[in-house]
């Protein structure tokens, strides 16, 4: 498993940024306000064409989560998914853990393998639980 | 808008049929359908058929092995909804007064992609990260649970109740009934959500005819009026979602009460989209059926039971009769239809007046559901 010549496939790879810790690229519309996860460059509400970019903040809010036990090909049962409320969007992601995250609780951004295609690790954003408080 | 009435139903019953296409369970649905109405299949004067995975011109597939060859014919995709919206059309096609008899079918065979969770095939930010439908519906039931202290158990009841009715139903994909215990006991899907509280994949068609009023009164077979035919989408954005509320469901029937002038208090019969056992109670609650955050105590104090204050799910819903996807909401209305006409045999709803059907579904990210659709049948006087 720790063979060097195992490839990695980033997914997503243009929606996460992994350098100042791990943020989202959100799309915000400069006409009517809405945001987007993931970036779009037209605004799906009001069709303006210049949506411009920003980075999310590292934490949000678990809003549901669920252990998948029977789960499609390239993902291995049993993951954690999670709906999370990061900075006005809606984000689903794998999730630190074998047990559902309760609702509400507090999470950060990480980043981490979510699944295999064959030989290619795949690996994307994820996030985790933080302790209250720790925010 | 000129009166539509629904004056046959057939179905080529649900379930596992690995060794038949999807045309060919079409073509038994809507042949029943010709000779039970005693209606040549040239009278046909255009069709509808919903489907999700037939393919191209599943229309003209099925309909031609009938003999309904050469007038317009349409095939409707709309996932979990696409026999409502080829309902919905043909609706149109008749209110208008463009046609006076349209056919609809709904066709699917899942059995071609094996087991499992149902193939998501629309490439997505959340498909991508490893999204299936009972996750979805699995955070649902964590959410509504949290909000409404509800239990596992209150979900089970669903299940309960719904194979329940349909081990009376013999186009039910499956007749037994389950017990509180066997659902808490069967296989762990997605956290909270079992085996036994997910529908299955099916393999199925069913086939209505919708016709003028002139036309009914001439066939003059037993016909029920179609009071209200809705169709909506659902709306996207990537903001905060509150997934215990399905207003496409609320929005969609909003607009088909007021369109028969009706509401939830006349509904005698209601076969909504259980395709797991939480949806029964958010859309149960988006239809106005229970105030929010109650359709599970509706449940557990019988309300929804054949003989409740509304009968939801008489057929055994999609947890007992299956999900062959396309076909779906074409056999609601087909089993409203017998309910209506008094045909229902031990399925009966004592007094059966007036019936709502609805399907919602689609698997993509950023809607709580694809496209949604309500139906309100009323029996002739």
């Amino acid at each position: 498993m720790t063979d060097s010549t195992e490839q990695r496939r980033i997914v997503a790879a243009e929606d996460f940024r992994d350098d100042d810790g791990v943020r989202l690229v959100i799309s915000t519309c400069p006409a009517c306000g809405s945001r987007w996860f993931p970036p779009r460059t037209v605004c799906a509400r009001c069709a303006h064409d210049g949506t411009g970019t920003t980075l999310s903040g590292r934490t949000g809010t678990a809003y549901a989560s669920t252990v998948v036990r029977v789960g499609p090909r390239g993902f291995p049962a049993p993951y954690v998914l999670s709906y999370v409320d990061i900075d006005g969007v809606r984000v689903l992601a794998h999730t630190d853990g074998t047990a559902a995250l309760p609702p509400d609780a507090p999470v950060e951004l990480t980043s981490g393998p979510i699944g295999r295609d064959g030989d290619t690790e795949l690996w994307s954003y994820r996030v985790r639980r933080v302790a209250e408080g720790a925010r | 808008m000129n009166p539509v009435l629904l004056c046959g139903a057939a179905v080529a019953p649900f379930g596992k049929h690995r060794d038949r296409t999807a045309a060919d369970l079409g073509a038994q649905a809507v042949g029943a359908l010709l000779r039970d109405t005693g209606l040549p299949p040239d009278a046909v004067e255009a069709g509808f058929v919903g489907s999700v995975y037939g393919g191209s011109l599943i229309a003209q597939r099925v309909l031609q092995r009938v003999g309904i060859s050469g007038p317009p014919v349409f095939t409707v995709e709309n996932a979990c909804a696409s026999g409502g919206s080829a309902v919905h059309l043909a609706w149109q096609a008749v209110a208008s007064g463009t046609y006076d008899c349209v056919a609809v079918v709904g066709v699917e065979n899942l059995s071609a992609f094996g087991g499992g969770t149902l193939p998501l095939t629309t490439a997505d930010v959340e498909i991508d990260q490893g999204m299936v439908m009972p996750a979805a519906y699995a955070m649902r039931a964590q959410r509504y649970l949290y909000e409404s202290g509800a239990t596992v158990t209150d979900l089970s009841r669903v299940s309960v109740k719904n194979r329940g009715n349909g081990a009376a139903n013999p186009r039910a994909h499956f007749r037994q009934p389950v017990t509180l215990d066997e659902v808490a006991t069967s296989r762990p899907v997605a956290d909270p959500l079992r085996l036994l509280h997910c529908c299955p994949n099916s393999d199925g068609a069913a086939a209505v005819l919708l016709c003028s009023a002139p036309f009914a009164a001439e066939l003059g077979t037993p016909s029920a009026t179609i009071r209200a035919s809705v169709v909506r989408s659902g709306r996207f954005h990537t903001s905060h979602r509150d997934m215990t509320w399905p207003d496409i469901t609320e929005r969609a029937a909003s607009a088909a009460y007021a369109m028969a002038g009706l509401g939830p208090a006349d509904l005698d019969v209601v076969e909504l989209h259980d395709a797991f056992a939480i949806a029964e109670l958010l859309h149960a609650e988006a239809l106005g059926l229970a105030a929010r955050h109650t359709a599970h105590k509706a449940v557990t104090n019988g309300e929804f039971d054949r003989d409740g204050r509304v009968a939801v799910s008489p057929s055994g819903g999609l947890l007992s009769r299956g999900h062959p996807v396309g076909a779906t909401g074409v056999s609601q209305l087909a089993e409203v239809y017998w309910q209506l006409t008094g045909a229902a045999g031990p399925l009966q709803v004592a007094g059966a007046s007036v019936a709502l059907t609805h399907t919602t579904g689609g698997g993509i990210y950023g809607v709580d559901n694809g496209a949604c659709s309500v139906h309100i049948l009323a029996a002739e006087d």
